[in-house]
């Protein structure tokens, strides 16, 4: 083999834009369907609008092993101290698409109990609209992610998330499962 | 006999008998359609259901729901502020029948979950969502909401958008210019 030939294997880039090219087609999303929408997000991952065409089939049900997280559905006040603790829990870098009315900014629920919109409290990077979306918006979403993480951008960087003091798991409103035995009720156990 | 005149003739057998056990402690009786209505004190409900469940002849033993009411805002003037409704179903009449016990400003009733061991998660809800608190209950604590909120949502002098609780979350701040993560 000459070298002429050996040169034909090799290419050159930047390290960063390789990196980034191989991170935006392995997206793992962690999904948090909670509500209709998660119905659409499943139709989307299924083989007729397929997500892995865009490398991003492997759904992780474990926040640590994933990098984008899907927040399909209504976010209660029960629940949004668990998606926070779940954002915390997945590994840098990361995105998040809020999918829907409700995720984005609480849809027609605007009561004391629905969080209204999810971006307030976690960092998003694509919003997506509809009551529930078509699987092609959130095909959509999906690849303004990829675009995103092309370039090597996430909402997350402009936020602080290292900082002990603002971590919101350490924070008085934050609780924790331990809490719940301490709670003292009048009126029980006569 | 008709279906109609079978349930009809049952909802009065129903009637007489409450009113022979109950006299002057049934506050009120209505036929709605396809069930008979009772309301009584919070003191007296625990024995009426005991008594329709136990009862042979009666036999509502069918514990369908049970759900609180506050009546603060209602048209109607009501004895007591809450209501309590238990919704029973009994196989051998065929017929349903409805208790309301009107609750007052202590808002305490006695727990029926002896009875009927369905009634504890709705009793719990009941407490959670009105603060009606079921005396004998054997786990009387928040079902729905988040065990540290305060108040009870589904009274009507709550506001609808709650109390500023749904944005009290921590969040995350923007970093400063100055620690801005640098192009190396």
């Amino acid at each position: 083999m000459s070298a002429l030939e050996k040169m034909n294997d090799v290419i050159t880039t930047r390290l960063g834009f390789a990196i980034n090219w191989a991170r935006s087609n392995s997206l793992w999303p962690m999904p948090f369907g909670t509500a209709c929408c998660g119905i659409e997000m499943m139709a989307t991952f299924m083989p007729k609008y397929d997500a892995s065409r865009f490398g991003s089939e492997v759904l992780k049900f474990s926040p640590r092993q994933s990098d984008l997280l899907i927040v399909s559905g209504r976010i209660s006040l029960k629940m949004m101290p668990v998606l926070q603790r779940i954002w915390e829990q997945m590994p840098e870098p990361k995105w998040c698409i809020s999918m829907g009315a409700c995720a984005s900014s609480g849809g027609v629920f605007d009561n004391y109990a629905i969080i209204q919109g999810v971006d307030q409290f976690i960092p998003v990077d694509a919003y997506m609209p509809g009551c529930p979306p078509r699987p092609e918006a959130f095909i959509e979403a999906l690849m303004s992610v990829q675009e995103k993480a092309r370039k090597g951008e996430a909402k997350s960087d402009e936020f602080v998330s290292d900082d002990a003091t603002r971590d919101p798991s350490l924070s008085p409103s934050y609780r924790s499962p331990d809490h719940f035995e301490s709670v003292e009720v009048p009126g029980a156990r006569e | 006999m008709s279906v109609t005149a079978y349930a009809k003739e049952n909802l009065l057998t129903l009637a007489a008998k409450v009113e022979a056990a109950f006299g002057e402690k049934l506050l009120g009786k209505e036929e709605k359609i396809g069930y008979m209505q009772f309301s009584v004190k919070a003191e007296d409900e625990h024995a009426l259901l005991a008594l329709l469940k136990n009862d042979a002849a009666l036999g509502f033993t069918w514990f369908l729901d049970r759900c609180g009411v506050d009546y603060v805002k209602y048209p109607k003037a009501m004895p007591e502020r809450f209501g309590v409704v238990t919704t029973l179903l009994s196989p051998t009449l065929g017929v349903k029948a409805q208790v309301r016990a009107f609750v007052g400003a202590d808002a305490s009733i006695p727990s029926v979950s002896d009875l009927f061991a369905g009634a504890d998660w709705t009793e719990r809800e009941i407490f959670d969502l009105y603060g009606v608190a079921f005396k004998g209950h054997p786990d009387m604590k928040r079902i729905l909401m988040p065990d540290d909120y305060e108040g009870f949502p589904l009274r009507k002098d709550y506001p609808l958008r709650g109390r500023g609780e749904r944005s009290a979350f921590p969040v995350y701040h923007a970093i400063p210019a100055s620690q801005a993560p640098r192009e190396p």
